[in-house]
């Protein structure tokens, strides 16, 4: 069987292959497909193969086969006295081209009955992406109580510390405070440098008085978990080099 | 009529479900037997008589889908695309719909065409899938339906297909031509 980029699969001139070629035939002429002679349509059949216009080769052959089958019925039954090659004897009866054509013609039955169905339109849905979000193992209600508390804390602080403007405070003091705190004490956490009352400015100037120590290579920050503390670390080489 | 707490349970289960759950895990989530479990879903597939659900299944996995009349309400919701097929592409599906598993030699002595373009076009569209290859000389793929497919056609299940007389009437249910 040949395989790679085939031809788009459209009906030829009205027709779907050359069985529904024949059954056309057979039911234009109000024929009984049980009992008519299929060898009596080899004529006609020929005559609209030939009215076609240009196939592919593979569907040619496709039409070209079924005629030569009819052909060679309407001659076995011209000249009774003509025996078919041993060979071919199971594959060439009338009666086996008289059950593929009977097995097309309900497969064209069927083919409606779905079609008829499709295009009704009543189809079935299912539910799509009905992924389950599942919270997170470990919930601890108390500890969401208190992180709202904390919260609430916070809230009140900024709006008393919009009372209390002028708060300025810049990078290089930041650092040189902490340096200084640091001189004392080796090791201190994040927490600790915010005080009690952090305002948002002041969290941030430290954050970043931190990450510039940090890249002098004059302190160290762990932090072993998401949302754990940061903790700072005097470096040993920084303090011997302060110390010389 | 009431639900049996067996029905509930597992109404609940496929609710939440992507995708289809088989009788076995029904019966191993919810601690029931299987033939409670098999009794619940025809419970169930009666209290949904009327509503705006349906119970689908293929063999024995069981899913919750929307009821094919309401198609209309939902695809609007979800602003889904309607099915679009060529008559070539619906004559193959056809094949491999009642004559499942299916290889591609079949389906075509069946339509004596080439199939190739109809069953990669029906397989992009997950209606059709290929099921594992047959035992036979060459090991081609077997294909059969998918859910999508009962799904599109709003089957609840491959016993939903609609009976088609075919010019003999009944007789051609029972005629098989014989394998290739």
């Amino acid at each position: 069987m040949p395989v790679g980029p085939r031809p788009p699969d459209v009906s030829i001139v009205g027709f779907e292959g050359p069985l529904d070629l024949l059954l056309e035939l057979v039911e234009e002429k109000k024929l009984d497909i049980f009992t008519m002679r299929l060898g009596d349509l080899a004529d006609e059949y020929l005559a609209r193969v030939r009215r076609m216009a240009v196939l592919p080769a593979d569907e040619v052959s496709a039409f070209l086969y079924i005629a030569s089958r009819l052909v060679l019925l309407k001659a076995r039954s011209l000249l009774p006295s003509l025996t078919p090659a041993a060979n071919d004897e199971e594959l060439d009866t009338e009666e086996e081209l008289r059950l593929r054509l009977i097995e097309y013609a309900t497969t064209k039955g069927r083919a409606e009955a779905l079609g008829d169905r499709m295009r009704a339109g009543e189809r079935a849905f299912h539910r799509e992406g009905g992924t389950v979000e599942l919270p997170p193992k470990g919930g601890d209600p108390d500890a969401l109580a208190a992180a709202w508390l904390k919260v609430m804390a916070l809230t009140r602080r900024t709006q008393e510390d919009v009372e209390v403007p002028g708060e300025r405070y810049s990078v290089e003091q930041r650092t040189a405070e902490i340096e200084a705190l640091m001189a004392e004490r080796p090791k201190v956490t994040f927490a600790t440098l915010l005080g009690d009352r952090p305002t948002l400015g002041y969290a941030i100037v430290t954050f970043i008085a931190l990450l510039d120590l940090y890249r002098r290579l004059a302190i160290d920050i762990t932090q072993d978990e998401l949302f754990g503390e940061i903790r700072i670390e005097r470096k040993v080489q920084r303090m011997e080099g302060l110390t010389e | 009529m009431t639900r049996s707490a067996v029905a509930a349970a597992v109404e609940a289960v496929l609710f939440v479900a992507e995708k289809p759950v088989s009788r076995a895990e029904l019966a191993r989530t919810i601690g029931a037997g299987a033939k409670a479990v098999g009794e619940a879903l025809g419970e169930l597939e009666e209290w949904y008589r009327g509503t705006g659900l349906r119970l689908q299944h293929e063999g024995d996995d069981w899913q919750i889908v929307t009821a094919p009349e309401m198609a209309p309400h939902v695809a609007t919701y979800l602003g889904a695309d309607r099915l679009r097929l060529s008559s070539a592409a619906l004559e193959t599906l056809a094949v491999v719909a009642y004559r499942q598993p299916v290889t591609r030699a079949e389906v075509e002595s069946i339509r004596g065409v080439n199939c190739d373009q109809t069953i990669y076009t029906l397989m992009s569209r997950r209606l059709i899938a290929e099921l594992g290859r047959r035992e036979a000389p060459g090991s081609p793929f077997e294909y059969g339906t998918t859910w999508e497919f009962l799904e599109c056609f709003g089957l609840a299940s491959l016993d939903a297909l609609p009976t088609v007389l075919s010019p003999e009437g009944v007789r051609s249910e029972d005629e098989r031509v014989p394998s290739p």
